[in-house]
Formats: structure tokens, C-alpha cells, sequence
């Protein structure tokens, strides 16, 4: 994470130091061995001559050398006027000229010293040169050229940083969208639980009405658990099959000790699917609406039947119970939390991938029907 | 990005300061310069600046510059000497010569009061000695000994014993040459540099290098010796041997290395060097001192021509090739380019001691026209384009696309300037595949014979091809008549050259020397073989001279 404090102006000084002094080291060594070559002609030795020192031999490369620095920090400098572009154009210009002239003024030194001519004689040295074409425009190319390609470099290290953030800012977004969904997901099953907490605590102030205080304690110490296991499956949004199945027999125990002997729950799993992974608290809205719904509505009503079966890479889940059949009123049943809340979770975890159905049965009942893809990892 | 300026002040005002300290250097001033005042150890020392390295070697040439020439003809005399004014030889390590009644065989006496520099006495055998040392070397410069007898063959390796080339001391002071074919010119020929003598240590010496650090152990023959060396500098004092020594007005010669002809030409100005030759090419610039000098100059024998191939396309037909020459403006690319240096050339030999230059050409380019349109290439209609094969170095001279240029103004001729690499030049010049080539040819020997020479054997030694067996036969006379006889022979074969036109002859050059004004004794040489002991310094109240020696 960025702060103010990145964006404090470091001096150039403290962020080349570095290669400022790996440059001078090299400038130092440089002029050391170019002493050391000169020193002959420096001692007045009568058989030396400038003429065949480095210092002669090597003009264009010397004073490269102790160009390039400065050039390197006109570019950067310069490269933060973009929006003054004429200005730098202009500076860059006068710079590949003045870098020229220097190399012109350079040879014409060379001259004055190797033919021991007067310093006087450098105007006219100088001029010399342009007459016999001695003046050599390549350092003004050398150094637009190199100036272009810090340009280009720069430029494509600030392609490269964008690349990067973007990329960045893509992760964050989707990590964001996790958390996002995953709050979400919380929310609901928030919603759930208050739900199934109201019917089971009507349901025990009904059995203490009827003074059937020995089922009203059972269904608490069950509840109780129903609780505990839920609070232990708020810290996933996604569960076993075989732990989904467990948390609906605590579901039903509550469930039965209200119907007492009419409720008649079966259970089809295939083996299979039972390590499948499943949204949490994935039946549980659809087993209530059953009973909701279903067996309190009819007093015939006593069956409940759950499934599951794999089909290729689908998980097909089903309740059906054997009560009255559908209402008309397909808002109603539309907009009922259970299985609102439920189509909202399988379309936030799964997307297109996963189907709920909810529809009469022949001759008699009401089949929930659930499609999700078939995982055996937590992740959806 | 911050918009902000992170360019300082005083950044900008340095760059300022710095093109305000470069415009002075570039506007400076340029005239009336101080000059450089003559050190007391120069005194009567000629200060000569050279351009290209020297080494103390006479067979180490590239090409006859006048500062090797200079150079060499100061550490060593050679057997003859030329007359600049007449071109006849004069004695110089030889006192006289002889030659044998079929004129094969020349004998040379030598002085008997010719010492080396440290006291032998030269001999015919130190002759032998350096010339078998320049055949050995396999150089170019070796050519010039091709006359001697067995002396081609042994070039061209089909003779491998160098002792069977016609050079022989008969005794101390006698030596003889023995020639293949009799040659008129061989006595001039003899007063090449190549051709000087070596004392028996010189090529240890020379190939040690030791003069660098031991001056006197190269051992010379001239009027100089040396007497201080390093690879800018070549000091030279008086030969106290020298037979001739008390004729040497000079005390010494200086010889000091210069970065380009422009620099030589202002170490002359600035007072440091007191001749330089040749001036660069181009248009003479402003004078930078007001130190009096002159400006000598001297008509160079030899001749800048085009040779048109004469085996090859509408160059066959005599009427084309003399319609090309006719149409030709030589004064107005050399008005433009050089007058300074570039005359125009109206024959093949150009004016030279003892011989007047020919005018055997006009130009006149209605004539050419017609003669254009007579071979059949009216206005240049149905005329191929010419290819002119030129080396890669010659790029830079404007001449030859001058001259293109006004052939296709004046006759509808198109050329194509065909710039190559030297061996592909070479190979092609050989082979013959080409129309034109350009270039230039200078003399070795002060005789209009030298010149002509070429065609003799054309198909060797010259672009046109054109081998007329009436033109070598007067050269092969004239190589064996002596004196007007010969100089007629030869008029009459560059007249039947000239009518022909197998080449072209478009200019003739002029050399140019700037000396000091206290340097007195310079002469024009046709081939710039100055003797520097011929000169001397006058005026001693003037800087940068001194008085002479009696």
C-alpha cells in the first residue's frame, strides 16, 4: 500500500548513488591509466609526443564518458515537462548542438596540443576543420538517439508499471467481490437462521402450552444443538453433503417431536454424493417449506422424502413432501424468504450452473428440486 | 507526471554560458594571430611539416609525395641528380658515366671522396647491396628497376636468384648495370630516391628501429644525417662526410609531423614550420598571421585523363572518341572546383624543363556534334550509357561528373560513374569491362617519354586498350635516340595519340609549396625532388630566421 511519504521527492544524488559512484570509481581508474599513458610526454620525455597518447587517441570516448552522466539527468529532468514539450524539444536541441560544437572545439584542442601550436590558433584550427569537413555532426545523432531510447525505455517501464497495477487492481476487485459475496452469503444465512429459530421456538412454546414439557425440553437440548452446529457452519458457506444430511436429522428430530408419529421422513442418498460439497444450510429452507407448506397444511400429509443423485458432473437434490399442492398465487410463493433466500445463494455461487425448481407432483405432493454443479472441493 | 519545471535556472544559464564560450572559439579571432618566435636551436634549421608518417627507409613508399622525396634525398644521395632547370642528370654520388656501344650496359664511376656518415667510404657494392634489398621487398617501388636485365623476370618470379639482375660492383668504385633493352632514359631514372645507397648496417637498423633511441647508427650518405628521432619529429644535421658539405647553407632540417595539410599549411603560418608541400586541394582560405610567406608553385608532370575502351561499344569508332574530346569544357569545372591547382590540358605532356607543352586540342563543340551524328548517334540518340569505372576514393572529386555531366549537355551522352572497391576496380580495369576509367598518371623520370610509356604496352598498363604497333615502334626508337632527336620522335607519337584519342588528357596539375619568406634556394621540380641542401634561410632580423653560413 502506498503512502504519502513515496511520493517525496528523493534527491537525484541519493538515488543514483550507486552508479554515481561505480561511474566515478570508473572516471578515477580512467584517468589514472590515461596519466599513466601520458605520463612520458607529461615528464617531457623527447621521445614522446601527445600525438600517440590515449589522451589524443581517445577523445570521443573520454568525453562520452563524462557526457553521458549529465545527458542521463537532462532526460530525466526533462521528462517530467510533459506537458511543455516545445520547451524540452528546444533544450534537447540545444543540448545535441552544444554536445557537437564540444566535440568539434575537442578536436580542434587536439590539434593545437599535437602540432604545439599557440592556444590563440584554436578559432582558426577550428575552422580549419569545417574546411576540410572535420566537422562531424554524429555526436548531435549520438545523443538524440540516446536520448530517444531513454524516451522509449522510460515510456515502456511506465507501459510495464500500468500493466501492473491494472493487473493489481483487477486481483483486488475480484478478492473484493469475494469478500463481497461472501458477506453476502453471511447475510442470508443470517436470515435463515432467525427464521428456523422463530417456528422452533413457537413450536416449544406450543408443547409447554399443551404442558408436554418433556418434549419441550427435548426440543431445546436439540435446538441447543441445531445452534451450536449452525454457528459451527456460519465459518464455511460451503459443506458436506454428509453434514448437511446430519444437521437435517437434528432438523427433523425438533420436526418430529411436533408431528409426533406422523411425520415419516426417508432418506435416498446415493453413497456417492454424500462427499460432495454443498452450499450450507442448502435444505434446510427447502425441508421447512415442506413442512410449512406441506405436512402442517394437510393432515394426511405425512411423508417427506430427501435425495440426492449424481448425474455426470451434477448434483441433483430433491424434497418432496406428499401435502397439498402448490398455491396459486405464484408471487406468494415466489417471494417466500426460504426459498428466495436459496435461489439468491445457488445464483451468487453457481451462476447460470445451477437450478431450483419448485413443482406439484402427481398424483399428489410437492417436489423441490435443486441442480448444482458436482464438487468435491470447497470452492464453488 | 508533475508539470513542474525540475530544470534549474541556472542549468539553462549554463548551457548558455557554455554555447556563449563555444561561439567564441567558432567566431573567434582568426587573423593577425601572434606568431610563434624561432627557438635560438633552430637557428638556421629548415623546418619542414610533413603529413604522412616517414620512416627512415628509401624503399618504404606508397606513393613519390614530395616530403618523402625530401626526406630521403637528405639522408641519401642517389647516383645522379636531375638538373631542375633542364632535366639532363648531373653527378651526384656518381662522378661520371658510361655507356656501351649497344647501349645495354651503363657504367657508373663513383666519387671517390663519398663517405658514409660515420666515414666509410661508399662503394658500388652499398648500390648493389639496397638495390637487390628493393627487389627483395617485392614492393611497387621495385618496378622502377625493371629496365635492368633479368630484373622483370625476377619480379614476376619467374627468375628467383635477385643475384642475376643486371646491378654489379666491379670494383669499389665501379658499378655496372646491365639492361634488358637499351633505354635512353636510364641515367635520370637513377636519381629516384628508391634508388640511393645503404650502408651494410642499415637494414639491422631499420628494422630494429634503433634510430629511436640511437640517432647516429643510421648511417646516410646526404648532405644530412640525423641526428634527433621520434615518430613526430625527424632532426637532421649537416653530414660532416658529405663531399659537397661546404655547400650546405642549412645548419640542419627539422621535419615535423602535421595532423592534415590544413594544419601543416598554419604551422607554416603560425611560424612553427617554415615550408610545407603540397597544399590541400580546394579553395585557398583567409590568411591567420601576417608572417610573410610565399606561395610557390610548379607544373606537376603528369596528366589527370580519361581513357575511353577502345575494344568496346561506339568507343571503337575514332569519330565518337574525338567528338567526346571536342565537346569537353575543361576551364569550367576547374574555374569552379580548383583553379588553383588545375590547368587544362591541351596534350598528353604537359610543359617541363627543356620541353614546351603541345597544344594539340580545341575544343569545339559544334564539331563534336557532328562528329557524333556522322558515327550515327545523332543529338545521342540510340548512344548506350557509357559505364566509367572509378575506385571508391575517388568519390569525393567533383571532376569526373563534371565533366559527365557537360558531355550529356552538350551531346545527349549519358554516363554512369561507377564507384568500387579497389580490387573490383582493378579486376575490372583488367578484365576490360568497362567504357571509361578516369584517373591520373605522374611521371617518375623528367622525360616526356616516361609519360607516353603506357602505350606502349596498353593492354597492361592503361584503360584505352589501344595497341597501335605505329605509336610503339616511334617509343621503342625514341627510347634508344638521345637528346632532339628523341624529343622529336616522341612529339610525333603523342600527335598520332592525340588524333586518335584513346585517351583523353583533361588536366595537368599544379603543385604548391608555402614557405617562409626567409626561405631562400626553392625551385620548382616537376617531379618534387626538392634538395633541401640547395636552400637556406635569409634575413636573421625577421623572426624565424637566421643568417646563413658561409
Amino acid at each position: 500500500m502506498t503512502t504519502a511519504h513515496d511520493h517525496t521527492f528523493v534527491p537525484l544524488w541519493r538515488r543514483t548513488r550507486l552508479w554515481f559512484l561505480l561511474w566515478l570509481l570508473a572516471t578515477a581508474g580512467a584517468v589514472v591509466y590515461l596519466l599513466w599513458d601520458a605520463w612520458p610526454w607529461l615528464a617531457g620525455n623527447p621521445h614522446a609526443t601527445f600525438r600517440y597518447t590515449k589522451l589524443n587517441q581517445w577523445p570521443i570516448e573520454c568525453l562520452w564518458w563524462l557526457l553521458v552522466p549529465g545527458a542521463l539527468w537532462l532526460q530525466r529532468n526533462l521528462i517530467m515537462m510533459d506537458r511543455r514539450w516545445i520547451w524540452t524539444i528546444t533544450l534537447h536541441g540545444l543540448t545535441a548542438a552544444v554536445i557537437t560544437v564540444l566535440f568539434i572545439i575537442l578536436d580542434g584542442v587536439r590539434l593545437v596540443v599535437a602540432n604545439h601550436l599557440p592556444a590563440s590558433f584554436l578559432p582558426a584550427v577550428v575552422n580549419d576543420l569545417h574546411g576540410f569537413g572535420g566537422w562531424s555532426y554524429t555526436p548531435a545523432l549520438v545523443y538524440l538517439l540516446l536520448i530517444f531510447a531513454l524516451y522509449a525505455f522510460n515510456f515502456y517501464r511506465e507501459w510495464r508499471a500500468g500493466q501492473q497495477l491494472t493487473t493489481e487492481l483487477q486481483v483486488a476487485n475480484a478478492r473484493l467481490e469475494t469478500r463481497l459475496v461472501r458477506a453476502s452469503l453471511d447475510a442470508l444465512k443470517m436470515q435463515l437462521h432467525p427464521h428456523f429459530l422463530f417456528n422452533t421456538l413457537n413450536t416449544i412454546t406450543s408443547l409447554i402450552r399443551n404442558s408436554r414439557t418433556r418434549e419441550a425440553e427435548d426440543v431445546v437440548a436439540g435446538l441447543g444443538e441445531l445452534l451450536r452446529r449452525s454457528l459451527e457452519h456460519r465459518q464455511e458457506a460451503m459443506e458436506t453433503l454428509e453434514h448437511e444430511l446430519e444437521f437435517l436429522h437434528r432438523y427433523f428430530e425438533i420436526e418430529s417431536i411436533r408431528f409426533q408419529d406422523r411425520l415419516k421422513v426417508e432418506f435416498d442418498i446415493a453413497p456417492n454424493c454424500r462427499p460432495a460439497f454443498v452450499p450450507s444450510l442448502l435444505l434446510q429452507p427447502l425441508a421447512e417449506n415442506a413442512m410449512k407448506h406441506g405436512i402442517s397444511k394437510d393432515p394426511a400429509a405425512r411423508r417427506l422424502k430427501i435425495s440426492a443423485a449424481r448425474d455426470g458432473t451434477r448434483l441433483i437434490l430433491t424434497v418432496y413432501n406428499d401435502g397439498p399442492p402448490l398455491p396459486r398465487d405464484e408471487g406468494a410463493l415466489r417471494n417466500g424468504i426460504g426459498v428466495q433466500n436459496t435461489r439468491t445463494r445457488l445464483q451468487m455461487l453457481y451462476g447460470d450452473e445451477a437450478r431450483l425448481w419448485l413443482r406439484d407432483q402427481p398424483p399428489c405432493g410437492v417436489r423441490a428440486e435443486i441442480i448444482i454443479p458436482f464438487k468435491t472441493t470447497p470452492h464453488p | 507526471m508533475t508539470t513542474n519545471s525540475r530544470v534549474h535556472w541556472w542549468t539553462s544559464l549554463a548551457l548558455l554560458g557554455l554555447s556563449g564560450m563555444m561561439a567564441f572559439v567558432f567566431f573567434g579571432p582568426r587573423h593577425s594571430l601572434t606568431t610563434v618566435r624561432r627557438l635560438p636551436e633552430d637557428r638556421n634549421v629548415l623546418r619542414v611539416a610533413f603529413t604522412q608518417k616517414l620512416l627512415p627507409d628509401p624503399h618504404r613508399r606508397n606513393f613519390p609525395l614530395p616530403q618523402y622525396n625530401e626526406f630521403i634525398l637528405s639522408l641519401w644521395e642517389p647516383l645522379v641528380q636531375c638538373d631542375p632547370a633542364t632535366s639532363r642528370p648531373q653527378p651526384a654520388a656518381a662522378e661520371s658515366w658510361e655507356w656501351s656501344s649497344d647501349r645495354r650496359t651503363l657504367t657508373l664511376k663513383l666519387r671517390p671522396d663519398a663517405h658514409w656518415s660515420n666515414g666509410d667510404r661508399v662503394t658500388a657494392q652499398d648500390f648493389v647491396r639496397a638495390w637487390h634489398r628493393l627487389l627483395e621487398e617485392h614492393g611497387t617501388g621495385a618496378w622502377v628497376l625493371a629496365p635492368l636485365k633479368n630484373a622483370r623476370a625476377y619480379l614476376q618470379g619467374r627468375v628467383k636468384d635477385v643475384g642475376s639482375v643486371g646491378v654489379r660492383a666491379q670494383d669499389d668504385l665501379t658499378l655496372v648495370v646491365d639492361l634488358d633493352n637499351p633505354r635512353s632514359t636510364l641515367v635520370v631514372e637513377l636519381a629516384d630516391p628508391l634508388l640511393v645507397p645503404l650502408h651494410r648496417s642499415t637494414d639491422e637498423v631499420i628494422k630494429a628501429k634503433s634510430y629511436y633511441d640511437t640517432p647516429t647508427a643510421l648511417i646516410t650518405n646526404g648532405p644530412f644525417c640525423l641526428e634527433k628521432a621520434s615518430e613526430d619529429r625527424f632532426r637532421l644535421e649537416v653530414n660532416k662526410y658529405y663531399h659537397s658539405r661546404d655547400s650546405v647553407r642549412l645548419a640542419g632540417v627539422d621535419f615535423i609531423r602535421a595532423d592534415g595539410q590544413y594544419v601543416a599549411a598554419l604551422l607554416v603560418e603560425a611560424g612553427v614550420a617554415d615550408l610545407f608541400v603540397p597544399l590541400p586541394y580546394g579553395p585557398v582560405r583567409e590568411r591567420v598571421t601576417e608572417r610573410p610567406v610565399n606561395l610557390e608553385s610548379e607544373l606537376v608532370l603528369g596528366v589527370t585523363a580519361v581513357d575511353f575502351n577502345t575494344l568496346r561499344g561506339p568507343l571503337r569508332d575514332i569519330r565518337v572518341r574525338q567528338a567526346l574530346a571536342l565537346a569537353l569544357d575543361r576551364m569550367g569545372p576547374i574555374q569552379k572546383y580548383d583553379p588553383g591547382h588545375m590547368v587544362p590540358a591541351w596534350s598528353w605532356v604537359p610543359t617541363m624543363p627543356g620541353r614546351t607543352g603541345l597544344v594539340l586540342l580545341k575544343e569545339d563543340a559544334a564539331e563534336a556534334r557532328r562528329l557524333l551524328a556522322a558515327a550515327g548517334f545523332p543529338g545521342g540518340k540510340g548512344f548506350p550509357v557509357l559505364r566509367m569505372a572509378l575506385p571508391r576514393w575517388m568519390e569525393s572529386d567533383p571532376f569526373p561528373s563534371a565533366f559527365c555531366e557537360h558531355w550529356f549537355y552538350e551531346l545527349g551522352v549519358r554516363t554512369y560513374l561507377a564507384y568500387e572497391a579497389r580490387p573490383k576496380w582493378e579486376a575490372r580495369l583488367l578484365a576490360g569491362d568497362f567504357d571509361m576509367s578516369y584517373g591520373t598518371l605522374v611521371a617518375t623520370v623528367p622525360d616526356a617519354g616516361d609519360l607516353l610509356s603506357g602505350f606502349l604496352q596498353p593492354l597492361e598498363y592503361t584503360g584505352n586498350k589501344w595497341d597501335n604497333s605505329e605509336v610503339k615502334a616511334l617509343l621503342n626508337e625514341a627510347n634508344i635516340l638521345p637528346g632532339p632527336p628523341r624529343l622529336a620522335v616522341l612529339e610525333k607519337a603523342e600527335r598520332m595519340i592525340m588524333a586518335a584519342v584513346p585517351s583523353l588528357p583533361v588536366m595537368f596539375a599544379r603543385e604548391q609549396t608555402l614557405c617562409g619568406a626567409e626561405v631562400r634556394g626553392w625551385y620548382p621540380d616537376s617531379l618534387a625532388r626538392q634538395n633541401l641542401r640547395r636552400m637556406w634561410l635569409e634575413n636573421p632580423a625577421a623572426p624565424g630566421s637566421a643568417a646563413p653560413r658561409s
